[in-house]
């Protein structure tokens, strides 16, 4: 098995590793974190790198980013991210990011899906016509 | 000004869309054409990815962590981090008769300067071949007008038959002559009102070739009036490597198309060696565990199938495939060779000695076979042509004994003597493809003895002029012959008169 192969086996380990009922505990974390830097595996940076990876696709399914331009009440948020909870079968943290060149409306992303209704995706739908 | 208005509301309607949902990733790496991409949760194995820029992608490696694409526009401009998208569509060409008379590349853009193609439809480059119940035996001749070919290793609509052989023996030649023949035969049909009468669309797929031959091949083709019926892949030699491996897969599906809407096409791969040296780069630079010759395990798939797409469907029409294979020093035993060779049913072999020594289409008999074909060739054909293959093929073998001797019998003697003019016979210059009838015609005189006295070197000239004799003064006969597709006593007694008349005229 090559190195890469190897580093990528062992960090996969690892993540099995933070994970607590299937969430990201960040405490076993910190664990695996120690466990690397005492025992030291071979071509520990690209463990590292992998594990860093994995642990930000699993942050990012696990949190609802919903970014919005305008006023949009905490209810919305809400409700978006209670909608989504069940959609995907596992609670969601709700991140609103105000981003105003959306001109209105919402992008939500949920680790690699995106739910987009705001005006500049349909603005930018509209170009191949014009 | 209606029109207008359903503009605006179709305009509208697109602003009312609702919600849209992507599926995205990031890239992670990029080198050699293919990109590693995180995320792409939901990618499917075949599936288009959207790169930015409007650049295409298959997914062609689903890993646990990561998606291996391959790139199949312009990769300067992508870098790391950028964001990607599946599309959830499969790779499809553009497919139709507008496709006719056009150089397209892998994507079915076209390359010619034409203009847009107008298609209709679109067709995956990727689909399941056609089963067993669907199909329907080889039973209707696909005539090469190669007379060796057509005499001796007939092909039928609906078969696999491979031409194969070292650089420079003639293969992409006797690809490019049955194009050219197919077009000769449909604009002779076609001008006959013949409501049964089923013309042969072809598609020439180029794989891994110099640009320099591709516009030898179109010009060829242009120059021959065969361009109109005809439909070009281009994935040269300076396209990558993904191109070149979904080549063959684009013109299959152009071909598909004619084949399920009741029509006969005829699809030309040059070459899938090249077309297997693709396919290894593509595996080797996405980490797949490589093989004898470094090939990827499913080299034989990738050629299996690709080749078994081609049949003839019932109640629709059919795909003939002539897939080229290029030899190293004439070793048919290597191992891309062995497998087209166990895939296709026969095989045109081309041995260098003969095309050095002049005999050109240099087919060697001897390794030549088409397993099907017969079934499919013309009764005409098999009176006047259906012994020819063992007689050459002993030819060879005393040929080979005679060498060591001189005291030879009278009978042996003769069967050398016939076996050198059926070689000088089956002579034939490139771009000049045979009508069936014609070449009926001139084996018949073969048979019937009618070059026998002349001298060997005279063989070939004599035939050209019975042809030319046949083709001014009787065209009626040779309609005759056709139309009938076999030699009655009539037609015969015919062209036996026909026979003495020019041979009368003829001055050796």
């Amino acid at each position: 098995m090559s190195s890469a192969r190897k580093s990528a086996e062992l960090a996969r380990q690892l993540f099995a590793l933070t994970l607590d009922q299937g969430r990201l505990a960040p405490e076993r974390v910190a664990a695996v974190l120690q466990w690397v830097e005492k025992h030291r595996p071979d071509n520990a940076s690209a463990v590292l790198r992998a594990l860093k990876r994995l642990v930000e696709a699993e942050v990012a399914r696990s949190q609802a980013v919903i970014e919005y331009a305008g006023e949009v009440s905490p209810a919305v948020f809400a409700e978006v991210t209670a909608t989504l909870s069940r959609h995907y079968g596992r609670p969601l943290e709700s991140v609103p990011v105000a981003r105003p060149e959306l001109i209105a409306g919402l992008r939500v992303r949920v680790g690699c899906d995106i739910y987009e209704n705001t005006v500049v995706s349909q603005l930018a739908a509209l170009k191949p016509v014009s | 000004m209606s029109t207008v208005l359903e503009q605006i509301e179709q305009q509208i309607a697109r602003l009312q869309a609702g919600t849209v949902k992507k599926n995205v990733g990031t890239i992670r790496a990029i080198a050699d054409g293919v990109a590693l991409c995180d995320g792409l949760s939901e990618a499917k194995y075949n599936e288009m990815i959207e790169f930015p820029g409007g650049v295409m992608g298959i997914a062609l490696n689903l890993a646990e962590d990561d998606v291996g694409c391959v790139v199949l526009g312009d990769v300067s401009k992508l870098k790391q981090g950028d964001e990607v998208k599946t599309t959830g569509r499969l790779l499809s060409v553009p497919v139709g008769k507008a496709l006719l008379g056009r150089v397209v590349d892998t994507l079915g853009n076209p390359v010619d300067g034409k203009g847009p193609i107008d298609a209709k439809e679109y067709y995956p480059v990727e689909r399941i071949a056609p089963g067993i119940i669907v199909r329907k035996s080889v039973s209707q001749p696909l005539f090469t007008g190669i007379m060796a070919i057509d005499s001796m290793i007939p092909i039928g609509r609906g078969q696999r038959e491979l031409i194969i052989g070292d650089r420079g023996t003639g293969k992409t030649t006797i690809a490019v002559d049955t194009i050219i023949n197919q077009a000769k035969i449909n604009r002779v049909g076609l001008a006959s009102g013949d409501k049964n009468f089923r013309p042969v669309y072809s598609i020439y797929v180029a794989v891994g070739q110099k640009n320099s031959n591709i516009v030898r091949t179109i010009g060829a083709l242009e120059a021959a009036g065969a361009l109109e019926f005809t439909i070009i892949v281009a994935a040269p030699a300076a396209d990558n490597p993904a191109n070149q491996y979904l080549a063959p897969y684009s013109g299959a599906a152009m071909g598909e198309w004619f084949m399920e809407n009741g029509m006969d096409a005829l699809i030309i791969y040059d070459d899938l060696s090249k077309h297997a040296v693709a396919y290894r780069q593509i595996s080797l630079v996405l980490k797949r565990p490589s093989g004898r010759e470094a090939y990827p395990g499913d080299v034989f798939y990738l050629h299996s199938r690709l080749l078994e797409r081609a049949a003839r469907l019932e109640g629709k029409g059919s795909l003939t495939a002539l897939p080229i294979i290029e030899t190293l020093a004439g070793d048919v035993s290597a191992y891309i060779p062995t497998n087209v060779i166990s895939i296709t049913d026969g095989q045109i072999f081309l041995e260098t000695d003969l095309f050095n020594q002049g005999v050109r289409p240099a087919v060697s008999v001897g390794l030549s076979v088409s397993r099907v074909g017969s079934a499919a060739q013309i009764k005409a054909t098999k009176q006047v042509g259906g012994k020819l293959k063992g007689e050459l093929a002993q030819f060879r073998e005393l040929a080979a004994f005679a060498q060591f001797g001189s005291d030879l019998d009278a009978k042996t003697k003769a069967q050398l003597d016939r076996g050198s003019r059926i070689v000088e016979l089956f002579k034939q210059p490139a771009g000049n493809p045979i009508p069936i009838e014609q070449q009926a015609a001139t084996l018949w005189a073969m048979q019937k003895g009618y070059y026998d006295a002349l001298p060997l070197g005279k063989v070939n000239a004599a035939a050209v002029s019975l042809r030319e004799f046949f083709v001014t003064r009787k065209d009626a006969l040779l309609t005759a012959i056709r139309t009938k597709a076999a030699l009655d006593a009539d037609i015969e007694s015919q062209l036996k008169t026909a026979c003495d008349e020019w041979k009368s005229t003829f001055n050796a």
